[in-house]
């Protein structure tokens, strides 16, 4: 009797949990989007193509697609040859200092986004630190000749190269180096190793890697909106405007369902890439790859040159950001810089005016709250996933990875639409400009990779280590608080902060949702970009030095000391 | 002291344990045997709660015990792997079932050192981490972790099964011993037959989810109640009946109709003893083990092996005809 009472409060238990998580999964990830698709095509109680009708004959709409599709095939090709030769520079051939050059490209993983593109509008845009260079060299030099086009795809093949340093170089160390010497042994030529040898080895991760690019230029936010002018806005600043007026929110639905149709399409094509897997060596003994040394002198020479060259691109903005964070406005504003320039002034301004620590604060608020959240509920999932394999586990389990699917333009629409007006499956509470739907948003970004390593970390541990713990007496909660969550924790604790480290810098769900008082710093590095004025330059330094330093803190916690946790 | 009646434990429609029943004696040394997905590991998790059966008890004396929680069962148990808690130390990990129990400190710090001594951990190895222990340490911290609740009986599951063959048997000893020292009752699985033979009382040999014998070593090597049994343990000939009728077999009291084994050790290389069968052979190949050589012999179309204990003398070599002969009393019949 006892122990079905025992095990009836189990059940409920479970059955609880179980509810909650079904909750959460309809409430915030199903139907806020179903939401959306319905604003598109259902208007005033009914069926209505209207909002494909006015998006064909926007002008500034069809533009926006147009260019999307033009700067993601264009970044493929960029980033993909950019990306490849780094690695090739890096990891295959011998070049002098090559540890220095990979710490160089990798820089683009400390500051990626917003502040990247603000980095690069500050050296390369107009009243920038080289195009004043270049204008003082030549008097009828364009000073507006950073905008359009050209620009976003230079800012963004620089910004997106870091995905191809880590996943090709994976791969790279996968290359088993005896296949090199039995070409060698068989008497072929250096460039015929590289292209029958090491190259196909790439491919693979090398597409899947292209397809990821490929949607990021689709969802290109902040460098569309900085340096693309008003001839090269892509589709989700334009969601971002439409969005904003009132009238035209079926349009901004519309093109979100549109960029989520085409995810869905190249997430399907990632799959099937990553299904076909990747060359696995079959030698009984791997051995590391070694460094070729490059046998023709001016090749060397011209590989040398364009390392180095690459190396000053991807650095040089690092650096002027830190060096010009230390000086005054003036100098800022001439872009010259001089040793009796040097000043602490714009980091004790930043920490004692009320609204320049403000947005400081709210991201670190907000992130912070995001981060604990999304981790607390992904740990119940997996909890759930590992313990109880049943169809709703299952369902659960998939669910929660809908928004990887889902471009956060979608899901950011999806919540200010669905929580605009009060429902009863939210308690009748409007969540559209408050606090709660920016820790909401930030939570459902971080969703699938959270849930990803975290399942991981789950599955990885031993069955037998919980059932040691209760026959030792020890009953289920106890067991995960002394047993599991300890083994658990090193994994939970570089998601977190490598969630933390994202959403400080998020910029693509802070936009749309964010409250005007509660400015998170993403969105005021924009403001304050746009504006251009230099006192505002050098908050955005300071802002943009302090990203940094949180990055390269969370990067070598988590990779830096060879945690398990590889994004 | 523990005993399972009747037992049948079901994963959907794959019956895992068909009526299952046995007893072990207090103090025993008892070991289930047989190969992989017999159902040996099935009968010890049912035996420690972590399977509950479909129809059948377990019992602990005269406690029926069949679906107690396993928090509260009381039966140490020691793991394949040994699943010691890796963010804990030794101390930690030992220290976990007395903690659970809500023990005080002092208690518990008294408890934790007399069973540390007793399995020969001292004080610097308590406070080390699980990781950096040898194998062989990290068996005695999984025993002491499952002793020091002071449980009546105590289950291993293949402790041995993930070691090196050096390390396997210099542990099989030592755990051996450690029985000897506490007297516990000890519920040892394995499809190690050596292990088994050498380490247990009583052998439980499982097949297919059934018990084909229970029996001390010598019983079931020397007299295997089915033919599983006698294939699974040891190494074994089987005597067609071709061979038996040739050596006149039928008229020494074996029914050559019968399927017929006889163990390697109890044939004979020219070595006649009066009522042994004879037959002629031609030796086909061998292996040389150092202590002995096996022979893979021809005996009139059977192939049949035989060992020869390695006496320094020279061997028979391939092709060479030789005698042999056994007795018909240590043929099996089933």
């Amino acid at each position: 009797m006892k122990y079905l009472q025992t095990m009836n409060r189990k059940k409920l238990v479970v059955g609880l949990i179980y509810l909650g998580l079904l909750w959460f999964l309809l409430v915030m990830l199903v139907i806020p989007n179903i939401n959306t698709v319905l604003f598109v095509f259902w208007q005033d109680g009914q069926f209505t193509l209207r909002a494909f009708e006015r998006v064909l004959n926007s002008t500034r709409a069809m533009n926006a697609l147009r260019n999307s599709f033009v700067l993601a095939p264009a970044l493929s090709i960029t980033v993909g040859f950019i990306g490849v030769s780094l690695v090739l520079i890096t990891e295959y051939f011998a070049v002098k200092g090559s540890k220095i050059l990979r710490l160089g490209y990798m820089t683009t993983l400390v500051y990626g986004g917003i502040i990247l593109v603000s980095g690069y509008r500050f050296l390369y845009g107009r009243g920038g630190y080289l195009t004043n260079i270049f204008a003082a060299i030549n008097p009828y030099f364009n000073v507006n000749w950073f905008e359009g086009f050209w620009a976003v795809l230079f800012v963004m093949t620089f910004a997106t190269t870091g995905n191809h340093i880590i996943f090709l170089r994976n791969a790279m160390s996968a290359v088993d180096y005896q296949t090199v010497e039995a070409a060698k042994n068989m008497g072929a030529k250096q460039f015929t190793i590289l292209r029958r040898i090491v190259l196909p080895v790439l491919i693979p991760p090398l597409l899947a890697v292209t397809i990821f690019t490929f949607m990021t230029a689709l969802t290109a936010t902040s460098a569309p909106l900085l340096v693309g002018g008003l001839n090269f806005q892509t589709i989700n600043p334009m969601i971002l405007q439409f969005s904003r007026m009132a009238g035209s929110r079926d349009l901004a639905a519309l093109m979100a369902v549109f960029l989520g149709v085409a995810t869905l399409i190249l997430v399907a094509l990632l799959s099937r890439l990553e299904k076909r897997g990747h060359y696995l060596s079959a030698s009984k003994v791997k051995t590391s790859i070694v460094k070729q040394k490059i046998h023709n002198p001016v090749v060397n020479v011209l590989v040398h040159v364009y390392a180095y060259f690459m190396f000053v691109v991807y650095v040089a903005p690092v650096v002027l950001i830190i060096l010009f964070s230390f000086t005054n406005s003036a100098t800022i504003g001439r872009g010259q810089l001089s040793f009796s320039a040097f000043t602490f002034e714009n980091y004790v301004n930043v920490f004692s005016r009320v609204s320049s620590y403000r947005p400081i604060l709210v991201s670190v608020g907000f992130s912070l709250a995001a981060s604990i959240a999304v981790a607390v509920v992904v740990i119940v999932v997996c909890r759930m996933i590992t313990k109880h394999k049943n169809r709703l586990s299952t369902v659960i389990e998939y669910g929660f990875m809908i928004p990887w699917l889902l471009p956060a333009v979608l899901v950011a629409l999806g919540l200010i639409t669905t929580f605009n007006q009060p429902r009863w499956f939210m308690m009748n509470r409007v969540l559209t400009g408050t606090m709660i739907i920016m820790v909401i948003g930030y939570m459902i970004i971080r969703i699938p990779f959270t849930l990803r390593i975290t399942r991981a970390a789950f599955f990885a541990l031993d069955d037998a280590l919980e059932d040691a713990a209760r026959n030792l007496g020890a009953k289920s909660l106890y067991t995960f608080f002394r047993v599991i969550l300890p083994i658990i924790l090193p994994s939970v604790l570089a998601i977190f902060a490598l969630n933390f480290s994202q959403l400080m810098q998020d910029f693509d769900m802070s936009v749309f949702l964010y409250h005007p008082l509660n400015m998170p710093l993403a969105v005021q590095i924009q403001t304050l970009t746009e504006e251009a004025a230099a006192d505002n330059t050098a908050i955005t330094f300071v802002y943009a030095v302090l990203m940094m330093v949180v990055s390269t803190v969370v990067l070598y916690l988590v990779y830096g000391r060879g945690s398990k946790v590889r994004e | 002291m523990i005993s399972l009646s009747n037992i049948k434990v079901c994963f959907g429609d794959f019956v895992a344990l068909h009526d299952i029943s046995m007893t072990v004696e207090k103090g025993e040394f008892f070991t289930l045997l047989g190969p992989s997905g017999c159902g040996k590991t099935t009968t010890l998790r049912t035996i420690t709660g972590f399977i509950k059966p479909e129809i059948g008890s377990v019992k602990v004396g005269d406690e029926e015990i069949t679906h107690l929680e396993v928090e509260k069962r009381n039966i140490g148990m020691v793991f394949q792997n040994y699943a010691l808690f890796p963010t804990m130390s030794v101390y930690e990990n030992i220290a976990f079932g007395l903690k659970v129990k809500k023990m005080g400190k002092a208690e518990i710090k008294s408890k934790v050192d007399e069973i540390a001594s007793k399995v020969e951990l001292d004080q610097d190895q308590l406070g080390k981490k699980i990781s950096q222990l040898s194998g062989g340490q990290q068996q005695r911290v999984a025993i002491a972790r499952a002793l020091v609740t002071s449980p009546p009986i105590i289950c291993l599951d293949e402790p041995l099964s993930n070691l090196d063959a050096k390390l396997r048997v210099q542990l099989r000893n030592e755990l051996k011993e450690l029985q000897r020292k506490f007297g516990i009752t000890t519920i040892y699985v394995t499809h190690d037959q050596e292990e088994a033979l050498t380490l247990s009382d009583r052998i439980a040999v499982f097949n297919k989810g059934k018990i084909e014998q229970i029996g001390r070593p010598d019983e079931v090597y020397n007299q295997s109640a089915s033919e599983f049994v006698c294939n699974f343990i040891g190494d074994i000939n089987k005597l067609s009946k071709d061979f038996l009728d040739k050596a006149g077999a039928g008229q020494r009291g074996i029914d050559t109709n019968k399927s017929c084994y006889i163990r390697l050790e109890r044939m004979y290389v020219n070595n006649h003893q009066e009522n042994h069968i004879d037959s002629e052979a031609v030796v086909e190949n061998f292996e040389y083990y150092g202590l002995y050589i096996k022979y893979t012999i021809n005996a009139g179309g059977t192939q049949l092996k035989v060992i020869e204990k390695n006496s320094g003398a020279s061997m028979y070599k391939m092709g060479e005809s030789i005698k042999i002969s056994f007795d018909p009393a240590s043929v099996m019949q089933f």
